[in-house]
């Protein structure tokens, strides 16, 4: 006689409370989000308002003292004969290396739009200036422009262009070395440049781009009054990286020029580290850094608001 | 219901996904701690000594005082490590440490300013050590002073290794064939024009770096003009002194240099001189030794003299190597010893360093000093005998006062070396660029009198 057993009865294991609060999307995605915002806190929040400190404190390293001096950092500043020059040297550089990059990126994407042989690899390459450590590159540019075995003077001379003795002065003459300065940040910025050009161009439909090309728009007209007013929203993205980093940059001036000739090359970012850093005075360092704050704020809010209402 | 028969899938589920990543990180938590006892009972072995300085001019330097500084630490049970950083990073990387408290035991500053005086809260009191320097190898000299000294404390924040001097090096058959030496400043304008017009400028730089901060302070010197006075209390650069000086710039720029010197940094002007190009510049021997490896025929023809005399002096800048021991460092009596050890061996270091490095004490290597009176390698032999006068006609930025962090700050900020350059390529007068520069100095010095 068969005998029938009852079906074992499932072992039911008390349930944690903690593992269904994990279960909720929104506990999770909090945890996990977590440490970023941790990361963005310690290291971007904390020295933002350590520099704010700093910046109306007296704090020196020949005297680390916490003393409240108010704006007085910012007077001192602003009362500097030479401050005004050195905030309009970080106006050029930065929108004048945008400008430059930007008109490249642009060619340089519609070029590498058109099938060639070795395509890939050339956008492989282009690639390259935005990779390389701009240490390293300063330093090819320096002997670029140098004053006296400068390879494009070496060029001009060998074509006659120029002789000898009116060889252009690169670094040494005030508009030149801006230039110089404004031509190794764009030669940098240019890469990334392309590659928003060319994510933005391959995003817009093709049928709007033979619609156009039917109703009989030109080369001209179909990348400036269709393709250009499309990606814009992109490009501005783009370009707030690139002002920000600009803004902010001292790298290509410390090397290249240190502020000269005169202080024809001087911007913010130098001039912080070489009153902040190298001569001890912290507060008046993190002052000047400061003062680009608003402007970028200004900047990065107005290009926000354009690309919002663009996307309206 | 799910489906899938035989075929067995594993996905990560997100609890296993947590769990897995808690052990890992719990493991990564607990292994230092686990391996404590092994790691301190292996560091308990030998006691360690920090050391980071720059990266010398002459690289022999660096081989010699890397095992200098491994022998005293196999001698005494210490592992010392010596990091050896840019000329350049200096600055950044002493801020760094003293910011973070942390770093290396001992801190070797070099360059035309920020210097120990800067760090001196951060630093440990020197002066028994250097005292008892003083008492075996002479008085500090003027830019040991300068640089180590406190006059508000008494007390010295730093030992004074060595200083870079910057002597006239100019090739010999140039100027014998115009009749002429370049041993004032009038005759390396008159003579510099003259051999310009043959194709050999002057080249005395006149963009940002530490040459021309240096070199065109020794100018102003040389024509009585100074940046403060004697206490380091006022600024007193705006003088009829500072004028002639900034006018004589002007003058030798447009006489005896080219346009190329606006950008020039350090080594533009050893390059100038060792492609045979320039007819004289102001540089340590660095350029010398160069020439040396590159051009023996050349470098038989490029004597070195005092820098030139002026109306009021013969003086020049230099730029000077101190020693400080941060007052956070891990082994204080360390570094101590170590640079007890290091002062009584000085002569060693000259000699690496092949007379580039100059002493900070009277008698620390006593005439005829070696290499300097008898160089082997120089044709003629005693060709930088001239060098061992130096600690007479070279002083550190600040002069006739102390260095102080606004005298570096000016320096740093290229005051001196923009109102050179203002008038020299006429985008202002003599009187307006000192001016300028005066109004500039005072409110540095405004800003660090109301800092300390």
């Amino acid at each position: 006689m068969a005998v029938i057993t009852a079906p074992a009865e499932p072992v039911v294991r008390p349930v944690s409370r903690f593992r269904f609060v994990l279960d909720r999307r929104g506990v999770l995605g909090s945890i996990f989000i977590a440490p970023a915002i941790l990361y963005v806190l310690l290291l971007v929040g904390v020295p933002f308002l350590l520099a704010l400190y700093y910046s109306v404190s007296a704090y020196t390293l020949y005297d680390p003292s916490w003393r409240f001096v108010g704006l007085g950092n910012f007077e001192q500043i602003v009362r500097n004969p030479v401050f005004l020059e050195t905030l309009g040297n970080t106006f050029l550089f930065t929108f004048g290396s945008q400008l430059l990059g930007l008109i490249m990126g642009k060619f340089g994407a519609l070029l590498l739009l058109r099938p060639f042989p070795g395509r890939r690899i050339v956008r492989a390459l282009i690639i390259l200036p935005w990779v390389v450590p701009i240490a390293l590159a300063t330093i090819a540019w320096q002997w670029m422009f140098d004053s006296l075995y400068s390879v494009i003077n070496w060029t001009l001379i060998a074509f006659g262009i120029v002789t000898r003795e009116n060889a252009p002065n690169w670094l040494g003459t005030p508009s030149l070395a801006m230039l110089c300065i404004i031509i190794v940040n764009a030669w940098r910025f240019f890469p990334f440049a392309i590659v928003i050009f060319l994510a933005g161009i391959t995003a817009v439909p093709q049928d709007v781009i033979d619609a156009a090309t039917v109703d009989g728009a030109g080369f001209w007209r179909r990348n400036y009054q269709i393709i250009l007013p499309m990606i814009l929203p992109i490009v501005a993205i783009g370009l707030i990286f690139g002002i920000v980093f600009t803004f902010t940059d001292l790298s290509i001036v410390f090397l290249l020029t240190k502020g000269g000739p005169g202080e024809a090359t001087s911007v913010l970012g130098f001039e912080g580290f070489q009153v902040g850093i190298v001569s001890g005075d912290v507060a008046q360092g993190a002052a000047i850094s400061l003062f680009m704050l608003p402007v970028l704020l200004v900047v990065v809010i107005g290009m926000l608001r354009f690309i919002r209402r663009r996307e309206i | 219901m799910r489906s899938g028969g035989n075929k067995k899938t594993r996905s990560v589920t997100r609890r296993d996904f947590l769990k897995t990543s808690g052990v890992v990180a719990g493991a990564a938590g607990l292994a230092p701690a686990i391996s404590a006892p092994f790691v301190s009972r292996a560091m308990a072995q030998s006691k360690t000594l920090s050391i980071v300085q720059w990266s010398h001019f002459v690289p022999a330097y660096d081989t010699w005082f890397d095992k200098f500084a491994k022998d005293w630490g196999d001698k005494n049970h210490i592992a010392v490590t010596v990091d050896h950083i840019s000329e350049n990073d200096i600055a950044a990387r002493a801020a760094a440490e003293a910011s973070a408290r942390a770093g290396h035991d001992i801190f070797g500053w070099n360059g035309g300013a920020s210097g120990a005086h800067l760090y001196r809260k951060f630093l440990v009191n020197l002066t028994d050590l250097v005292e008892s320097t003083a008492k075996k190898y002479g008085k500090p000299t003027v830019i040991g002073t300068q640089i180590g000294y406190d006059a508000d404390t008494k007390t010295w924040s730093a030992f004074p290794d060595f200083y870079i001097n910057y002597p006239a090096m100019y090739r010999k058959s140039m100027w014998d064939e115009i009749g002429m030496k370049p041993d004032t400043w009038d005759n390396v304008r008159i003579g510099g024009a003259k051999l310009k017009a043959k194709g050999h400028p002057v080249g005395i730089s006149l963009g940002h770096s530490n040459d021309p901060n240096t070199t065109w302070r020794g100018v102003l010197w040389s024509y009585g003009g100074a940046v403060q006075d004697k206490d380091g209390k006022r600024i007193v650069l705006n003088s009829k002194e500072s004028i002639e000086a900034v006018k004589f710039v002007a003058a030798l720029y447009k006489e005896a240099m080219t346009s190329e010197v606006l950008s020039w940094d350090d080594s533009s002007n050893n390059r100038y001189l060792d492609s045979g190009v320039s007819s004289l510049i102001l540089n340590p021997i660095s350029a010398y030794r160069t020439a040396q490896q590159v051009n023996k025929k050349m470098a038989d023809d490029i004597f070195v003299l005092k820098p030139p005399k002026g109306p009021a002096a013969q003086i020049m800048g230099a730029a000077a190597g101190f020693y400080g021991i941060w007052d956070f460092a891990k082994n204080k009596e360390g570094a101590l010893e170590f640079l007890k050890y290091y002062a009584d061996h000085w002569p060693e270091a000259f000699k690496a360093s092949e007379g580039y490095n100059n002493p900070c004490f009277a008698n620390i290597v006593p005439k005829p000093m070696p290499i300097l009176s008898n160089d082997p390698t120089s044709n003629p032999p005693d060709k930088l005998s001239v060098l061992q006068t130096s600690d007479e006609w070279c002083a550190a930025p600040g002069y006739p006062g102390p260095a102080t962090p606004a005298i570096d700050e000016i320096y740093n900020e290229f005051i001196l070396c923009d109102m050179m350059s203002k008038t020299a390529t006429g985008q202002a007068s003599a009187e307006d660029s000192v001016k300028l520069a005066t109004q500039l100095s005072e409110a540095i010095f405004k800003k660090w009198q109301q800092r300390t």
